[in-house]
C-alpha cells in the first residue's frame, strides 16, 4: 500500500485512489465542486488544485492517482508522493477560482435556497477573497423549468456539469446539456425532453450551489430551520436511506443520504415527494367508534374495553373465527407481535392474512438504481413474521362462523375493490389500525389510531434481506400511541397477559431472542445504514421454549 | 551552410501536384515501398525518433517519442489521427498542404499507421476548409485505387482505411482531446489528462494525433533517412518548417525554411520587409496564442522551439504576425482576447470566466473608461488564466486549465500589456476615467 504524506499526516491508501479522495478520507479538507463520487471526473472547475512534490505545476486533485514508486525513487526515502493543500500557492488559486466563480453570481444568499448549506457559501467564507473586483455588469438570465418539480437560477450555476453528468451516467435519461461555448454556456435541456424522469430530483441534491431548486421546496423555509433526521424510505422495498428535513413536526423535504448497501448517493422521486400524501390524507388521531353512521372519538380506555367485549366474551353457541390482517407497510416489531397476537393468543381459532401486495413496475436503471415493483417497504418482514400468512384468505375464511377481523391497515395507498370491501363488510365485528380515513378505516367498527409512515420506528427488511432502522421523522400526534403499543395492549387485553415494554427496542430484544435471524438487530448495532439478516432459517418461533405456550 | 532547397513545398507550383500521378511523379510513394520492404513497425519509430522530428502542430512534441507510448500489451485497436483543424489565427500553412500536397501526407499517414499497427485513421479537417476537403476526398479515393489504402496494400498484408471528418468550427476541436471529442460526436470538451491519448484516446483506444505537416515530413525521412533530416537546421530543431508570415509585410505567405532561421531573415528577406517601408514595431512568432515581442527583441533570434521558449514565447503554429509602427496595441490585444473569449470551450473556471473579464476590461480601456487599476488587474487575472510565462517566476503554478487554451489566452495578452504598457495608460489618460 503507497504511503503517501499530506501536509503533516502520513497516511497508508489503497493503491489507485485519488489526492482527494485520500485527503477526504481522512478528514482533511479539499474543497471541490465538479467531482462526485458517483460521476466520471472532468477535472473541470479547478478548485481541488494543490501542490505535489516533484511535479512543476498544481494537479488538480480529482484526478491524481496515487501509484507507488520503486524504492530508490521514493520521496524523503519513505513516501509515495508529498501533497500541500495550505501552501500560498495552493490558498491563492483557491482565492481566484472563487473569484472567477463569483464574477457573475447575484450574491443572493439571503433570498437563496440553498444559503447555509451551499458550497459556494462556505468555500467563499472559508477561502475567498472578501470583496469583489469586478467592476463590469453582471451577466443575467431568467430562470427556467427543466421539469415539473426543477428549476434552475442560471445566475447561480457554477457550471461543474454535475447535474448533465448525473442525467448521461445516473438516469441515463439525457435530458440536459450544456448549450453553446465559454462564458455562454448554460444548462440547458433538450428541446423534445423534460427533466421529469424518476431520479430527476436527485440533481438538485447533487448541485453544490443554489442552481437547481426544486419547485416542492422553493422559497419554504431556511437550512438552519429545519431538524435533520436520518431515517428510509418506506415507498418502496428497497429501502432508500433519507434524510428528512422538518421544522415544528412538518416536514419539509426529503434528501438522499449515502448508503452504498442499499441505494449509493441517490433516491427516486417517488421518495422523495412521496411524503406530501400522508399530508394530504385526512388524519386519524384518536381511538373511534363506529355511531350512526358515523364515527364519535372515544377514550383508549373504551376502545380496549370494546375489544374486550368483542373478542374475549364467548358469546353463546358461536363459533368464532379471528381474522388477522398483517400489513407489509407495518415494522418487524409491529408484525412480531401481530403475529404473536395471533398465533399464540387466538391459535388455531385464528387465521392471519393479507391483502394483495402493492405492487407496479419494477424500474432498473443502467447505473444499478433500482425501483422494487413492490411498493410496500417491508413484505419481507412481514413473510418472516407471519409464519402462517394465508395467501387466499378470501376462500379461507371459514363459512358459517361469526368473524371478528383486526386488520392493520397498508394506509393511503391502499384501495379496497367489491370483493374486499364485501369481505370486510362481512365482518362481525372489525377493528382497523391506520392513521387515516381509508377505503378500509371507513369500513371499521373500531379504528385504533396508529403512526404515519413518517412517525413509525422499528426496523423494516428489504427485499435484499437487509434490516434497516426506520427512524420517526415527526412525532406522535394526540392520541396515537406505536403499532406495537397498541397490540400490546390487544394483547393483555384479551390475552390476559401483562406485557409492559417499555419501547420499541424491548420489543425488538424480544424478538432477536424469538427469530435467531433477527438476533441481535437492535439499533446499537445495526445502525444508519443497516445489515443482513442473519442466515438462519426460520422456524416456528417457541413461546418461551415450548410451541403454543402461554406468553408471559 | 548549403542552400537550403524546399522539401515538403518544393512541387507544389507545379499544376497537378495534388493529384496522384502528379505526386508520384516526383517520387512520391517511394517510401512507402520501401517500408514495406525493408523495414518493421519498430525500425520505423526508431528511425523517426532518431530523426529529430518534433510536432508541428503547436506544441513540439518530439514525434517518435509519442508514439512510443502506445501501451506494448494493449488489446484495443489503435487509431491515427491528423490534425487538419488548422484554426491558429495566423496559421495556414496546412492548408497549403492539404490543398497542394495531399497525397504527401496521406503517405505520412500510411508510414505512421504502420509504425504504430492501425488499420482505421481518420483526418479531422477543420470545417471551413471545403475546397481542401473536396481535394482530400479525391486524393484518398485516388490511393484507394492504386491500393496505397485499402486491403494488403502494396502486397504488403498492411490494410489501413482511412476517413475524413469535416470540423464544424470550433477553434478547441483542434486541441487533440477536443478534437477526440468531437469526432466521438460529442461536444468538443477537451477531456483532462492523464490518461494520455497515447493510452486511452478515441473511443477510450490508443490513439495518435500527429498534425498534417509533421506526417508530411514523415515519407521524406524514410527516403533520404533520420540523419539527412537532422541535419537540416540546428541540434534545437530539425528538419524543414512551413512558416506563415501574415500581417503588414510586402509579400505573406507560406515560406518553407530550416527550423531555426533568424526570425528577421522571415520578416525581411521571405517577407520582402514591412508595406510602406514602416517601421516594425512587434511580431507574433507562433500564431496568436505565442507571446508577442517588440522590434529589439528579435535580432539574431532563431525560429525554432527552444530559441523561442528562451525568449520567453513559442514557435507554436509558427504563424508569424507582422504589426508595424501604425498599429494601435490596445485594439489589436482587444481583437485576440475577443477570439479567445468566443472560443473557450467554457468547461475551465479560470478560463471561461476569465476570457470574458478580459475582454470587458479591455474593451472598457479601449474606450477611453478605463483606469490604471484595470491594467494591473489584466495581469492578475492573465495569471490566474495561465499562470506566469516563466514557470520558475511562478512557483510552478501554472496549468491552471485542462488544456493549454489557458496559456494561449493569458500569455499573449500579457504580454501586450507587458510590452507596450505606456500605450495602454495612454487611453486610459485620454479617456473619461468612469471611476
Ligand atoms: C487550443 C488549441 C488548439 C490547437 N489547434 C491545433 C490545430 O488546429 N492543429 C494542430 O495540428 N494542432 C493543434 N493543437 C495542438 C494539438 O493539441 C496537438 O498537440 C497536435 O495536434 C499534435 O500534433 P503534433 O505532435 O504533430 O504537433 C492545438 C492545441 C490547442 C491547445
Ligand atoms: S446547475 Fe448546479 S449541478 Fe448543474 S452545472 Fe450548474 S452548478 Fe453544477
Ligand atoms: S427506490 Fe424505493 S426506497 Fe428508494 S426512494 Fe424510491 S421508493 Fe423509496
Ligand atoms: S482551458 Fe479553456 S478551452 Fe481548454 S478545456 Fe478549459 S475551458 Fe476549455
Ligand atoms: S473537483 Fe477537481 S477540478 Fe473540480
Amino acid at each position: 500500500m503507497p504511503l503517501i504524506k499530506i501536509d503533516d499526516r502520513e497516511i497508508e491508501v489503497e493503491k489507485g485512489i485519488t489526492v482527494l479522495q485520500a485527503a477526504t478520507a481522512e478528514g482533511i479538507e479539499i474543497p471541490y465542486y465538479c467531482y462526485h463520487p458517483a460521476l466520471s471526473i472532468v477535472g473541470s472547475c479547478r478548485m481541488c488544485l494543490v501542490e505535489i512534490e516533484g511535479m512543476p505545476k498544481l494537479q488538480v486533485s480529482c484526478n491524481t492517482s496515487i501509484g507507488e514508486l520503486p524504492p530508490e525513487r521514493k520521496k524523503d526515502g519513505k513516501y509515495d508522493m508529498i501533497v500541500r493543500t495550505q501552501t500560498e500557492i495552493v490558498k491563492r488559486e483557491r482565492e481566484n477560482v472563487l473569484e472567477f466563480l463569483l464574477l457573475n453570481h447575484p450574491l443572493d444568499c439571503p433570498v437563496c435556497d440553498q444559503a447555509g448549506e451551499c458550497f459556494l457559501q462556505d468555500y467563499s467564507y472559508k477561502y475567498g477573497r472578501a470583496h469583489s473586483r469586478f467592476l463590469e455588469e453582471k451577466r443575467v438570465r431568467k430562470n427556467e423549468y427543466l421539469g415539473s418539480n426543477v428549476i434552475i437560477n442560471h445566475n447561480r450555476c457554477i457550471m461543474c456539469t454535475r447535474c448533465v453528468r448525473f442525467t448521461r451516467e445516473i438516469s441515463g435519461t439525457n435530458e440536459l446539456f450544456v448549450q453553446a461555448r465559454g462564458d455562454n454556456s448554460k444548462i440547458s435541456i433538450f428541446e423534445d425532453k423534460s427533466l421529469d424522469n424518476l431520479l430527476a430530483g436527485n440533481v438538485i441534491d447533487i448541485c453544490p450551489v443554489g442552481a437547481l431548486l426544486s419547485t416542492d421546496y422553493i422559497h419554504k423555509n431556511r437550512f438552519w430551520n429545519l431538524e435533520e433526521k436520518k431515517s428510509i424510505c418506506t415507498d418502496c422495498s428497497v429501502g432508500c436511506n433519507i434524510l428528512v428535513y422538518s421544522q415544528n413536526n412538518r416536514i419539509f423535504r426529503i434528501n438522499a443520504r449515502e448508503n452504498h448497501s442499499v441505494n449509493g448517493y441517490f433516491i427516486c422521486d417517488i421518495g422523495r415527494y412521496g411524503f406530501h400524501r400522508y399530508e394530504d390524507a385526512e388524519k386519524v388521531t384518536s381511538p373511534l367508534i363506529r355511531s350512526d353512521g358515523g364515527f364519535k372519538p372515544i377514550s383508549w380506555e373504551g376502545a380496549l374495553k370494546e375489544i374486550y367485549e368483542q373478542f374475549s366474551r364467548s358469546k353463546d353457541g358461536e363459533k368464532h373465527q379471528i381474522v388477522g390482517i398483517a400489513s407489509p407497510f407495518h415494522t418487524n416489531e409491529s408484525l412480531f407481535m401481530f403475529g404473536r397476537l395471533m398465533d399464540n393468543i387466538f391459535k388455531d381459532k385464528s387465521i392471519i392474512g393479507k391483502l394483495p401486495f402493492i405492487e407496479d413496475y419494477e424500474i432498473h436503471f443502467d447505473s444499478g438504481f433500482r425501483i422494487s415493483k413492490d411498493r410496500s417497504p417491508n413484505r419481507q418482514g412481514l413473510l418472516d413474521f407471519c409464519l402462517n400468512l394465508e395467501d387466499e384468505i378470501l376462500q379461507k375464511v371459514k363459512t358459517g362462523k361469526v368473524r371478528l377481523c383486526y386488520a392493520l391497515d397498508d394506509g393511503v395507498d391502499r384501495k379496497l375493490d367489491e370483493e374486499w370491501e364485501s369481505f370486510f363488510k362481512s365482518q362481525r365485528f372489525l377493528v382497523v389500525q391506520t392513521y387515516a380515513m381509508t377505503p378500509l378505516a371507513k369500513l371499521a367498527h373500531l379504528i385504533l389510531p396508529g403512526p404515519s409512515p413518517m412517525e413509525r420506528e422499528g426496523t423494516m427488511t428489504n427485499d435484499q434481506g437487509r434490516i434497516q432502522w426506520l427512524k420517526p421523522s415527526v412525532s406522535l400526534t394526540n392520541k396515537t400511541r406505536p403499532d406495537w403499543e397498541i397490540i400490546m395492549e390487544f394483547m393483555n387485553t384479551v390475552g390476559k397477559r401483562e406485557l409492559k415494554y417499555s419501547s420499541v427496542n424491548e420489543v425488538n430484544l424480544e424478538m432477536g431472542e424469538r427469530f435467531p435471524s433477527y438476533r441481535g438487530m437492535t439499533f446499537f448495532k445495526i445502525g444508519y445504514q443497516g445489515l443482513p439478516k442473519k442466515n438462519i432459517a426460520t422456524s416456528r418461533p417457541s413461546e418461551g421454549g415450548q410451541a403454543g405456550n402461554t406468553v408471559t | 551552410m548549403a542552400v537550403f532547397k524546399p522539401i515538403l513545398t518544393r512541387y507544389i507550383h507545379r499544376k497537378d501536384s495534388h493529384t496522384l500521378s502528379g505526386y508520384k511523379n516526383v517520387g512520391g510513394y517511394k517510401a512507402l515501398e520501401k517500408m514495406f520492404k525493408t523495414m518493421a513497425p519498430d525500425e520505423v519509430i526508431e528511425e523517426v525518433k532518431a530523426s529529430n522530428l518534433r510536432g508541428r502542430g503547436g506544441a513540439g512534441f518530439p514525434t517518435g517519442v509519442k508514439w512510443g507510448f502506445i501501451p506494448k500489451d494493449s488489446q484495443k485497436p489503435t487509431y491515427l489521427i491528423c490534425n487538419a483543424d488548422e484554426g491558429e489565427p495566423g496559421t495556414f500553412k496546412d492548408r497549403l498542404l492539404l490543398s497542394k500536397a495531399p497525397h504527401m501526407m496521406l503517405e505520412g499517414m500510411i508510414i505512421s499507421s504502420f509504425a504504430i499497427d492501425c488499420h482505421l485513421a481518420f483526418i479531422y479537417i477543420r470545417g471551413e476548409f471545403y475546397q481542401e476537403y473536396k481535394v482530400l476526398e479525391k486524393a484518398v479515393e485516388e490511393a484507394y485505387a492504386a491500393n496505397f489504402l485499402g486491403k494488403d496494400i502494396l502486397g504488403s498484408g498492411f490494410d489501413l482505411d482511412v476517413v475524413i471528418h469535416r470540423g464544424a468550427g470550433a477553434y478547441i476541436c483542434g486541441e487533440e482531446m477536443g478534437l477526440i471529442e468531437s469526432l466521438e460526436g460529442k461536444r468538443g470538451w477537451p477531456r483532462i489528462k492523464p490518461p494520455f491519448p497515447a493510452v486511452e484516446g478515441y473511443l477510450m483506444c490508443p490513439t495518435i494525433v500527429n498534425n498534417v505537416e509533421t506526417l508530411a515530413c514523415l515519407p521524406h525521412i524514410l527516403n533520404r533517412g533520420a540523419d539527412w533530416f537532422k541535419s537540416i537546421g540546428s541540434e534545437k530543431g530539425s528538419g524543414p518548417k512551413l512558416y506563415c508570415i501574415s500581417g503588414r509585410v510586402n509579400n505573406p505567405g507560406v515560406y518553407e525554411e530550416p527550423l531555426g532561421i533568424l526570425l528577421t531573415d522571415l520578416i525581411f528577406k521571405r517577407g520582402r520587409g514591412l508595406i510602406d517601408g514602416r517601421e516594425l514595431k512587434a511580431v507574433f512568432p507562433g500564431g496568436s496564442s505565442s507571446a508577442i515581442l517588440r522590434a529589439d527583441e528579435i535580432d539574431g533570434l532563431q525560429m525554432d522551439f527552444d530559441s523561442l521558449s528562451a525568449a520567453k514565447t513559442m514557435l507554436g503554429s509558427a504563424g508569424v504576425i507582422v504589426m508595424d509602427e501604425t498599429v494601435d496595441m490596445v485594439s489589436v490585444c482587444l481583437n485576440i482576447a475577443r477570439f479567445y473569449e468566443h472560443e473557450s470551450c467554457g468547461q475551465c473556471t479560470p478560463c471561461r470566466e476569465g476570457t470574458t473579464w478580459l475582454v470587458k476590461i479591455l474593451n472598457r480601456i479601449y474606450q477611453g473608461k478605463g483606469s490604471l487599476n484595470d491594467i494591473d488587474m489584466i495581469f492578475e487575472i492573465t495569471d490566474n488564466i495561465g499562470g506566469l510565462i516563466d514557470p520558475e517566476a511562478s512557483g510552478g503554478s501554472f496549468g491552471k486549465t485542462i488544456c493549454p487554451f489557458g496559456e494561449a489566452v493569458a500569455w499573449p495578452i500579457r504580454s501586450f500589456v507587458e510590452k507596450f504598457e505606456e500605450e495602454f495608460i495612454a487611453y486610459v489618460e485620454k479617456g473619461v476615467d468612469v471611476s
